[in-house]
C-alpha cells in the first residue's frame, strides 16, 4: 500500500471542496435543461466529478513512458466520466440494462456534460500547473543570473586584490633597492619595468576589457622584473604579431597565466626555465597560449587551481560555452596554457 | 661579538644586499654560506655550524619554514619576508626575530642588538609557532590528488580536480567529465577513491565517484536508489542502495 500512496498525492481537501463547488456551480447551470431535480442532477454530477478527480490525480502522478501527461490526464477525465454516471445510476438504484437502452440518451447526456465540464476544469488546471512552471523556470533563471553576477563581481574584487600584491611589489622594490647602491643602470632598468608594469595594471581595475597588446606590454615587464630577481633562472619569448595586438582580450588573465608558469613551473625546478608566449588567430577566434619548460605538474602538487578556476569562471561569464582555457603538457617538459576567447 | 650566519633566500639580488647591510651593522658576524633554499640544511649545518639562520619564508622547493623545523633548535633562526600581516603579527607574540624587506637600516639595528642578546643563550625550539604559521600560510596536505591527465587526441590535458563533475568507470577505463569535456584515464575508480579528497568527492555507485560541489539536486528514484542531477551539465548520475545514506537528511 505504502508504494502506491504516492499516486494520491496532490489530492488535498481543498481540490475536493473545488470539485464540489463546481459540480453545485454546473448543476445549477444545466438544471433547468432537465425534468430531474436539483438534488438528483447534482448527486450525478458529484459522482462524474469525484470519480475523475481521483483518476485525473492518479493520472498525474503515475510514471508514464510515451503519451504527455496532460493527454493522460484529459483520458482520466473520460474515463471518470463515463464511469461516474455508472456509479451514479447504481446509486440511485437503476439497472445497468436499462441506462444503456431506454436511458442511453440521458446517459449520454449525462457522460457529455461530464466530459466537458471535467475538460474545461482540467484544461484550466494544466494551465495553472504550466504557468507555475514557467514562473519556476523563470526564477531558476534569474536566481542563476543572479550567482553569474555575483561571480563576476567577485571575480573582480579577486582581479583587484592580485593586482596589488603585496608580496610582489615589495620584493621587487628590495631588489631595486639593492641596485640602487650596486648597479644604477640596472636599478634604473628595473625601476621602468615597474612602472610599466603599475601603469599597465592599474587602469584595469576600472575597465572591464583591454586589448592584447597592453596585456603582453605589462605581462613583459613583469617578465623583466621576474628575470632580474630570480638571476639567470628565467629566459622569455614573445612571439604575438602585431596585427593580433589590437584583439579585445580580458584583463589580467594573461598575466595570471605567466605567473602560474613562474611560481609553479620555473620557481621550483631550481634551474633555467623558458617562458613562452605566443598568440594565434584561429578563424577569427583568438588563442594565446603560455608555455613553460619547469617541472610541471605532479598529481599531487597544489596551487594554481584557484588562479585557474577564476580565469575560466569569468570566460563563462564573458563569452558562454565559446571562451576556454585548456592545460597539457609541454614536451619534453612543463605545461602549457591556452585561452581561446571567440572573435 | 663574533658569530656566524648561513643565509636562504631565492632572490639572489637580496641575499647580497643582506649580506652587504649586515657587514655595515654587524663587521664581526661571518657569513659562511648562502642558499637559495631550504633545500640542504642538514648538510650545511654539518658543514657551516653557524650559529644564525637567515631564512626567506616563501622559497620555492623547501620553505623557509620547513627549513626551521628542520634546524629545530640547533641555530638562531631569523625570519625575512616581503609582506605577511599573519607571519609578523605572530613574530611579534612568539618574540622571534624577523627582518622585513625591502630592509630599512634601523630596524636591522634593532633586530641585530637582539640577536647580539640571544646569542648568548642557547636557541629555544620555535616548533609550536612554526606549525602556527604553517597553518596560516595555508599549507595543506600534499598528497591528495589536485590534478588529472588524460590524454586528448595527440596531447596531455591537464585538468584540476576542481574542474571535474564526476568519475565513472566504463570497462577498461574511467570517464572524466567536465561541464565541457570529456576523457578517458585508465586509474580504476577504486585506486582514485584512495587519493581523491574525501570531502569533496563520494563514491555514490560502484563505478562512480561524484565532485558535491557540482550536485545541483539529489532526487528519490526508483528501488531505493537516487538520482543526482548535476550544474551544467545534463546526464543524470544513479547513487545505488548501499550509497543513498550519503544524502539522507540533507
Amino acid at each position: 500500500m505504502k508504494s502506491y500512496a504516492h499516486l494520491l498525492e496532490g489530492l488535498t481537501v481543498q481540490r475536493v471542496l473545488w470539485v464540489t463547488v463546481i459540480c453545485m456551480v454546473a448543476t445549477g447551470m444545466v438544471v433547468g435543461f432537465f425534468i430531474n431535480t436539483y438534488l438528483d442532477l447534482l448527486l450525478s454530477a458529484l459522482c462524474v466529478g469525484y470519480t475523475s478527480m481521483v483518476l485525473f490525480t492518479v493520472a498525474g502522478n503515475v510514471r508514464q513512458g510515451g503519451l504527455p501527461r496532460e493527454a493522460i490526464q484529459i483520458m482520466a477525465v473520460v474515463a471518470g466520466s463515463v464511469l461516474g454516471v455508472i456509479v451514479a445510476g447504481l446509486i440511485k438504484g437503476r439497472d445497468i440494462s436499462s441506462m444503456l437502452n431506454e436511458r442511453l440518451v440521458g446517459v449520454a447526456i449525462s457522460m457529455g456534460l461530464g466530459i466537458g465540464f471535467g475538460c474545461v476544469v482540467v484544461a484550466g488546471a494544466i494551465l495553472r500547473a504550466k504557468h507555475a512552471r514557467d514562473q519556476a523556470r523563470i526564477a531558476k533563471a534569474e536566481a542563476e543570473r543572479n550567482q553569474l553576477e555575483k561571480n563576476i563581481l567577485e571575480a573582480r574584487l579577486q582581479l583587484m586584490q592580485a593586482q596589488v600584491e603585496p608580496h610582489f611589489l615589495f620584493n621587487t622594490l628590495a631588489n631595486v633597492q639593492h641596485l640602487v647602491e650596486t648597479d644604477a643602470a640596472s636599478a634604473s632598468r628595473m625601476l621602468d619595468s615597474l612602472i610599466n608594469y603599475l601603469r599597465a595594471a592599474l587602469p584595469q581595475m576600472r575597465e572591464g576589457a583591454t586589448s592584447l597588446g597592453r596585456e603582453v606590454d605589462m605581462a613583459r615587464a613583469f617578465l623583466d622584473i621576474h628575470r632580474v630577481r630570480m638571476g639567470s633562472r628565467l629566459e622569455y619569448l614573445i612571439d604575438v604579431p602585431d596585427s593580433l595586438k589590437a584583439r579585445a582580450f580580458p584583463p589580467m588573465m594573461l598575466i595570471s597565466l605567466v605567473e602560474n608558469a613562474i611560481k609553479h613551473g620555473v620557481d621550483p625546478c631550481c634551474e633555467c626555465g623558458t617562458i613562452t608566449i605566443r598568440a594565434a588567430d584561429n578563424e577569427g577566434r583568438l588563442t594565446v597560449s603560455v608555455a613553460d619548460t619547469g617541472e610541471g605538474v605532479r598529481p599531487t602538487s597544489g596551487g594554481g587551481g584557484l588562479g585557474l578556476t577564476n580565469i575560466r569562471e569569468r570566460l563563462k561569464a564573458l563569452y558562454g560555452p565559446r571562451g576556454s582555457l585548456v592545460l597539457e603538457e609541454n614536451t619534453p617538459r612543463g605545461v602549457v596554457a591556452s585561452i581561446e576567447v571567440p572573435a | 661579538m663574533s658569530a656566524s650566519a648561513v643565509i636562504a633566500d631565492d632572490e639572489p639580488l637580496l641575499r647580497a644586499m643582506l649580506r652587504t647591510r649586515l657587514a655595515r651593522l654587524w663587521p664581526e658576524l661571518e657569513v659562511r654560506h648562502e642558499m637559495a633554499d631550504g633545500r640542504d640544511v642538514e648538510r650545511v649545518i654539518d658543514e657551516h655550524a653557524p650559529d644564525l639562520f637567515f631564512l626567506d619564508i616563501h622559497m620555492p622547493g623547501v620553505n623557509g619554514l620547513e627549513a626551521a623545523r628542520t634546524i629545530g633548535s640547533r641555530a638562531h633562526i631569523v625570519f625575512v619576508t616581503a609582506f605577511d600581516q599573519h607571519a609578523v603579527e605572530a613574530f611579534e607574540r612568539g618574540a622571534v626575530d624577523y627582518v622585513l624587506k625591502p630592509f630599512n637600516d634601523e630596524r636591522l639595528a634593532v633586530t641585530v642588538e637582539r640577536l647580539k642578546e640571544r646569542l648568548e643563550r642557547p636557541p629555544i625550539s620555535i616548533d609550536s609557532l612554526v606549525e602556527q604559521l604553517a597553518g596560516r600560510l595555508g599549507s595543506r596536505p600534499a598528497d591528495r590528488l589536485r590534478w588529472v591527465k588524460a590524454s586528448v587526441g595527440s596531447s596531455v590535458r591537464l585538468i584540476p580536480v576542481e574542474e571535474i563533475l564526476f568519475f565513472q568507470s566504463d570497462e577498461k577505463y574511467t570517464r572524466v567529465v567536465t561541464s565541457d569535456s570529456e576523457a578517458l584515464i585508465r586509474k580504476p575508480i577504486r585506486e582514485l577513491l584512495e587519493e581523491l579528497d574525501p570531502d569533496k568527492f563520494w563514491q555514490v555507485h560502484r563505478a562512480t565517484i561524484v565532485n558535491v560541489d557540482h550536485i545541483a539536486s539529489v532526487k528519490r528514484g526508483l528501488k531505493d536508489q537516487a538520482e543526482i542531477a548535476l550544474r551544467d551539465h545534463r546526464e543524470t548520475l544513479v547513487v545505488s542502495r548501499a550509497f543513498t545514506h550519503l544524502f539522507k537528511q540533507m
